[in-house]
């Protein structure tokens, strides 16, 4: 049975009997759920796009994960999943399904995918069907009271009324003080904490499933400035003040305003300070129980989503401002002018055989022709390998295989964080003064270690003019010396460690 | 980067379109010698045509003056295209304005098939598809040959439709080409009467 679509699209849900109806028949989220492949589709998906909030993975990547996942599921149960992993995330990326958004990013030949808002409604409504062992009320009671309190005075223009009001806060505040200096302490009970921690997950969580839907929005409405800028008649003047002025702009639109205001909220430092130590106090609590590792960073989780949609914002912005170009939006109108009569001339021509018409067009660059350029030609050279003298070890064999296995494994993360603390107090500093600082305790490997490492913080400075020595102990107890050119770390342009 | 060398930026304008992503160093230094390059290449008879909103640059023979007697020798070759490849390169340049007006992503992919769709309508129907598709094969490597298509390198037989094309295929470039067309409905057109 065909539902009608709706005239305006259902907001937030709709009620009526058609409107779920279409709901059903065309929500991709909806159709997620009603798939037999819900279950490899929505587990794999949440691994990959929630668990590890990637917003952005290659195809190759993507579909090798895909492929582990598909094996051990076959293991289980023969031929249950029996295409390659590469068709089901065609499929998934189809028009039909609407499950994963498959594109090109600048400097990529490999397609990329990102899991859509769909999917983040499907896996909550799922997680939402287990079962709460409690369900908390007074939490949400206390927000309630502070987001009406924050919308009412908020929006009071009379200056007394407001007085009143954070006089009547001051009031409590102080009465409070009173009672903590009278040595009473009015401690959150154990279920107040419950309560109160089950809220903030839940909300935390919600806000970074979020913001997919919050990019999506952004593109619709690049979408549909450009389908009203390619569509208008009248004049460019009329054209700027409608779209750049009105909330239908990107950064007019509530969208815009809100997410704004939410990514300068995040990006203060203080704020930023506050919350990672509020977190891991919290976290700390007996109270809670933590079943979500992923709370615990949920505010980087936040910062790096932000800044995704942020750089999406900035690319949309710039590409629609190119857009609005004068040239070339006089030159696209005229181009898809004489487009539609090419087009219908040369359908009339389809029939005829062979089509006698030339056109001419400039090559990019005048024709150099280097003869002399090409190189002569020289064999390869194959290197001889002579495999016979190969035996397999025998007892009376002289060499002793376990110094292989005693090899110095030297961990470059120590290193390179070393320098990064180095070069927070100043910005370069010399290997010889690193090693005096904080002595080698590895050896010439961690030495040469400290020569290989590589980091977007910091570059290494080869000085070959002059060298320096270099002094340690080595584990077994003798002093070594080093000559080496003079190394020197130095601060990365346009980068703070 | 290092001080501003000529060199860099016009050899390479000799040597094809310079790209801001690919060919980033002598990008750079065309964009700070833009006065100098104009002169540099003007002795030769050429133009420098530079768009920094799409990242490409290339050479263009300069309009002849017309009080000037002496015409220059063209260095720019003029290349001669079949209907079909100009057809294709008219189509493709009318994929790219639509999707641009969709916006989004900056980079038109397609794939050998979109194309081979796109073209067919316009091809003379036949029953031998293999042949068909060879033929839509060669007008695809001639616009590759441009450097208006460029093939993706995983080997998928998807295509990215470069934007230099909006350069060189323009409003003037379609004008001609409708003008042609008009020209030969009209001369068939003739001829029909003729052969009444």
């Amino acid at each position: 049975m065909s539902y009608p679509a709706p005239t305006m699209f259902p907001m937030a849900g709709g009620t009526t009997f058609d409107e779920i109806g279409w709901l059903r028949a065309n929500s991709p989220a909806w159709r997620l759920l009603r798939a037999d492949s819900a279950p490899l589709v929505l587990s794999f998906l949440y691994r990959v796009f929630v668990e590890e909030n990637i917003r952005s993975i290659a195809a190759t990547q993507l579909a090798s994960r895909l492929d582990d996942e598909l094996y051990a599921l076959n293991e289980r149960i023969p031929r249950s999943f029996p295409k390659p992993a590469k068709a089901y995330l065609d499929d998934w990326a189809s028009p039909e399904s609407g499950w994963l958004r498959k594109y090109y990013p600048e400097g990529s030949d490999e397609p990329h995918f990102d899991a859509t808002p769909a999917v983040e409604k499907a896996l909550q409504w799922v997680r939402a069907l287990g079962e709460r062992d409690f369900v908390g009320t007074e939490s949400r009671l206390n927000t309630i009271f502070d987001l009406l309190r924050q919308i009412v005075f908020g929006t009071e223009t009379d200056p007394q009324a407001r007085i009143d009001e954070l006089r009547r806060q001051r009031q409590q505040i102080d009465d409070e003080i009173a009672r903590v200096e009278a040595g009473d302490l009015s401690m959150l009970d154990s279920s107040g904490v419950r309560d109160r921690y089950q809220q903030f997950s839940a909300t935390a969580r919600e806000l970074l499933a979020d913001f997919r839907e919050v990019e999506e929005n952004f593109r619709k409405l690049d979408r549909q400035l450009r389908e009203k800028i390619a569509g208008w008649h009248g004049g460019k003047g009329e054209l700027l003040d409608d779209v750049l002025g009105s909330r239908e702009s990107i950064a007019g639109s509530d969208q815009g305003r809100s997410f704004q205001g939410f990514y300068d909220f995040l990006l203060s430092q203080a704020r930023q300070e506050e919350l990672s130590e509020l977190i891991a106090r919290v976290h700390q609590l007996a109270e809670v129980s933590d079943r979500d590792p992923r709370l615990r960073q949920i505010h980087y989780d936040w910062l790096e989503a932000a800044e995704r949609t942020q750089a999406t914002v900035r690319q949309l912005s710039e590409q629609l401002r190119r857009f609005l170009d004068d040239q070339v939006w006089f030159e696209n109108r005229r181009v898809i002018d004489l487009l539609r009569d090419i087009e219908a001339r040369a359908l009339r021509l389809r029939d005829e055989r062979p089509v006698a018409l030339t056109m001419d067009i400039d090559a990019s660059a005048p024709e150099i022709r280097l003869p002399m350029e090409r190189p002569l030609y020289a064999p390869k050279r194959k290197p001889r390998i002579d495999s016979s003298g190969i035996r397999p070890a025998g007892e009376d064999d002289e060499t002793d295989p376990t110094v292989l296995f005693e090899q110095v494994y030297v961990d470059p993360g120590p290193l390179r964080g070393a320098v990064r603390a180095a070069l927070r107090r100043a910005p370069q500093v010399g290997l010889a003064d690193l090693i005096a600082a904080m002595p080698l305790s590895h050896g010439v490997a961690e030495l040469v270690t400290y020569l290989s490492l590589r980091d977007d913080a910091f570059t290494i400075v080869y000085d070959d003019a002059r060298t320096e020595q270099v002094s340690w102990t080595d584990p077994d107890g003798r002093g070594r010396t080093a000559t080496l050119p003079r190394v020197t770390f130095t601060r990365a342009t346009g980068s703070t460690p | 980067m290092t001080e501003p060398d000529l060199p860099a930026a016009v050899i390479q304008l000799m040597k094809g379109v310079v790209y801001r992503d690919t060919h980033e160093r002598a990008w750079n230094h065309l964009l700070h010698l833009q006065p100098q390059v104009r002169d540099y290449v003007e002795v030769l008879g050429l133009q420098v045509v530079i768009d920094e909103g799409e990242g490409y640059a290339f050479l263009r023979q300069r309009p002849a003056d017309e009080d000037d007697d002496q015409q220059l020798p063209r260095l720019i070759p003029r290349r001669s295209l079949s209907f079909h490849v100009s057809l294709l390169l008219a189509l493709l340049r009318k994929k790219l304005a639509e999707f641009d007006a969709q916006g989004g992503d900056t980079r038109l992919m397609l794939t050998r098939a979109q194309i081979a769709e796109m073209l067919r309508v316009f091809l003379p129907a036949t029953s031998n598809e293999a042949r068909l598709l060879d033929q839509i094969d060669a007008h695809i490597n001639k616009a590759a040959e441009f450097g208006f298509l460029r093939q993706a390198k995983n080997g998928d037989q998807v295509y990215e439709v470069r934007r230099i094309l909006k350069a060189f295929v323009d409003g003037q470039w379609l004008a001609d080409f409708d003008a042609k067309l008009a020209g030969y409905a009209s001369l068939l057109a003739g001829e029909g009467d003729d052969e009444e």
